[in-house]
C-alpha cells in the first residue's frame, strides 16, 4: 500500500491549527468539487481532499497519523507498524456513512471500517451508489434484527459513457457496475454486476436513464429500488455536442472557399457530400438540417469552415503566392490606415 | 452469426419521459423532503402544483436536485446558497456552450 501525505494534499505544514485545516479543506473543496470544477482530475482530487480532511480534522485520528512520523513520502510503499493505533479509540467514530467514498487503501487500513460494521464503506460517486432517502443502513439493520415492515430498496446511480454514434442509432451495451449489497454480517460490500442495457436512440449527454426495479433489493417484500444511469459521451476530438446539435470544423483551402467546392464531410452517422458556396469566409457555419442527434425534433449538424493556408515551402508555391499578390492589390488592413473606418 | 439470447433492459429517459412526485424525487435524488422543500421555497427547484401533495417535478429536476444535495452535503451550503450556486452553474454552462460554439476556440 502507498503512504498518503495528508498534509501535502491540503497544502499545509505539520503544525497547522484545526482552523487552518478546515480553511484549507473548504477552499480546495470548492475549487475541486466535481459539480463545479471543470478540471479533468477534479473528482479524484476532491476525493483525496475528503480523505485527508477526514483524518486531519479529527484530533484522535490526526494524533495517530502524526505518530507514524514524518519520514514518509506521499506514494511511498508503506505497512502500518504493529500496534500503531494503541491507545487511540477513533475506530469508526465520526465516520459519516457515504462520506468516505472510495478512500485509499491506506485510509482503509488505518482508519477504515474494520470496527464500524461496514457503515463507512458506502460509496457515493463511483459505480452504483446508495443514496440516503430510501432505506438507510439503520433500516437495513432493523430488518436484519427482525423488524418486519416492508422496506423499498434504494435507488442507485451510476454513470455510463457511450459513443456519440450510439445516440444516433441506439445501441446495446453490457455495463459493469459495483452494486452495494449487505453481506451475511450486515456489512455493506461492493459486488460487481454486469447489466445489459439498451441505449435509446436520441439520448443526450447529461440525461438519465431509469431502469425500474434494478436498484437495491427491497426487504420484507418491499419493492426493489430503481437504477439511474447518467449518460455521458466519450470525449472525441472531432465533434462538439450542444444539446441535440453537433458541430465540427472543416478545413478548407483558400481556393475552395473562394471558388466553391464539393467536399466530403464526416458525420457521426457516416459521410455526406457538402456543397461549399463560392465566396465563403473563414468561420462560416453551414447547417445540415436534421443531421444532429435524432429525436422528436432532431438536432442539426453545423459545419464550420476554417481556411487553412498551404505553406510557401517550394519555389512554385512561393511563385503562386507572388502571383496572388500581383493579381489582387489586396490590403487586408486597409481600414487601419485608409480614409474610412 | 450466432443467435444472441441476451435480454437487454429497456429504460426510460428521465428528462423526457418521467415526472416525479415529492416522495419519488427524494428517493431518486437522496435529498430529504425538508431539504427539497427549502430549495423550492428559494425558487431553486420549481414544481408544478401548489401543495406538496400536488407537486410534480420534471425529469430534469433530478440532475438539479442531485447537484444541490451534493453541494449541500459536501460544502455545507444553505438553501439560499444552493439557489445561487445552481443559478450560477446554469449560467456557466450556457457560457461554456457558447464558447464551444464560437469557431477558432
Amino acid at each position: 500500500m502507498k503512504y498518503r501525505d495528508y498534509y501535502e494534499v491540503l497544502g499545509l505544514p505539520r503544525a497547522a491549527t484545526p482552523e487552518e485545516v478546515r480553511r484549507a479543506y473548504r477552499k480546495l473543496a470548492r475549487k475541486y468539487h466535481p459539480d463545479v470544477s471543470q478540471q479533468a482530475d477534479g473528482e479524484d482530487r476532491f476525493k483525496e481532499l475528503g480523505e485527508a480532511y477526514q483524518v486531519l480534522k479529527d484530533t484522535e485520528k490526526r494524533a495517530a497519523y502524526d505518530r507514524l512520523g514524518r519520514q514518509w513520502q506521499n506514494g511511498q510503499d508503506f505497512q502500518p507498524p504493529p500496534d500503531w493505533d494503541e491507545g487511540f479509540e477513533f475506530s469508526g467514530a465520526g465516520n459519516q456513512p457515504s462520506a468516505n467514498a472510495d478512500f485509499s487503501e491506506f485510509f482503509e487500513a488505518m482508519f477504515g471500517g474494520a470496527h464500524t460494521g461496514g457503515r463507512s464503506r458506502q460509496t457515493e460517486r463511483h459505480g452504483a451508489a446508495p443514496d440516503r432517502g430510501a432505506a438507510t443502513a439503520d433500516d437495513l439493520e432493523d430488518a436484519y434484527r427482525g423488524t418486519q415492515r416492508p422496506i423499498p430498496g434504494q435507488d442507485h446511480h451510476a454513470r455510463v459513457v457511450i459513443d456519440l454514434v450510439d445516440a444516433y442509432h441506439g445501441a446495446q451495451r453490457s455495463i459493469s457496475l459495483q452494486m452495494p449489497v449487505l453481506d451475511a454480517h450486515g456489512h455493506v460490500i461492493l459486488q460487481p454486476r454486469t447489466l445489459n442495457v439498451t441505449i435509446p436512440k436520441g439520448v443526450r449527454g447529461g440525461q438519465h436513464l431509469r431502469l425500474a426495479g434494478q436498484g437495491g433489493a427491497g426487504l420484507a417484500h418491499g419493492p426493489a429500488g430503481d437504477l439511474y444511469l447518467e449518460i455521458a459521451f466519450r470525449e472525441q476530438p472531432r465533434f462538439r455536442v450542444d444539446g441535440r446539435d453537433v458541430s465540427l470544423d472543416v478545413p478548407m483551402a483558400p481556393w475552395e472557399a473562394a471558388l466553391g467546392a464539393q467536399v466530403t464531410v464526416p458525420t457521426p452517422d457516416g459521410s455526406v457530400e457538402l456543397t461549399v458556396p463560392a465566396g465563403s469566409v473563414s468561420g462560416r457555419r453551414l447547417r445540415l438540417k436534421g443531421k444532429g442527434i435524432p429525436g422528436k425534433t432532431p438536432g442539426d449538424l453545423y459545419v464550420i469552415l476554417t481556411i487553412v493556408l498551404p505553406p510557401a515551402d517550394s519555389d512554385s508555391a512561393r511563385a503562386a503566392y507572388g502571383a496572388m499578390r500581383q493579381a489582387f492589390h489586396f490590403d487586408p488592413r486597409a481600414h487601419f490606415t485608409g480614409g474610412r473606418p | 452469426m450466432k443467435e444472441s439470447v441476451t435480454a437487454f433492459l429497456e429504460g426510460q429517459i428521465v428528462e423526457e419521459d418521467v415526472e416525479f412526485t415529492l416522495v419519488e424525487l427524494c428517493r431518486a435524488s437522496g435529498a430529504s423532503e425538508e431539504q427539497l422543500t427549502l430549495w423550492i421555497a428559494e425558487g431553486a427547484v420549481e414544481p408544478r402544483g401548489s401543495t406538496p401533495r400536488e407537486w410534480r417535478f420534471s425529469g430534469a429536476a433530478l440532475k438539479r436536485v442531485r447537484t444541490a444535495r451534493r453541494l449541500a452535503q459536501d460544502l455545507e451550503i444553505n438553501a439560499p446558497g444552493i439557489a445561487l450556486a445552481l443559478d450560477l452553474l446554469d449560467e456557466i454552462n450556457v457560457l461554456r456552450a457558447r464558447s464551444r460554439r464560437s469557431p477558432g476556440r
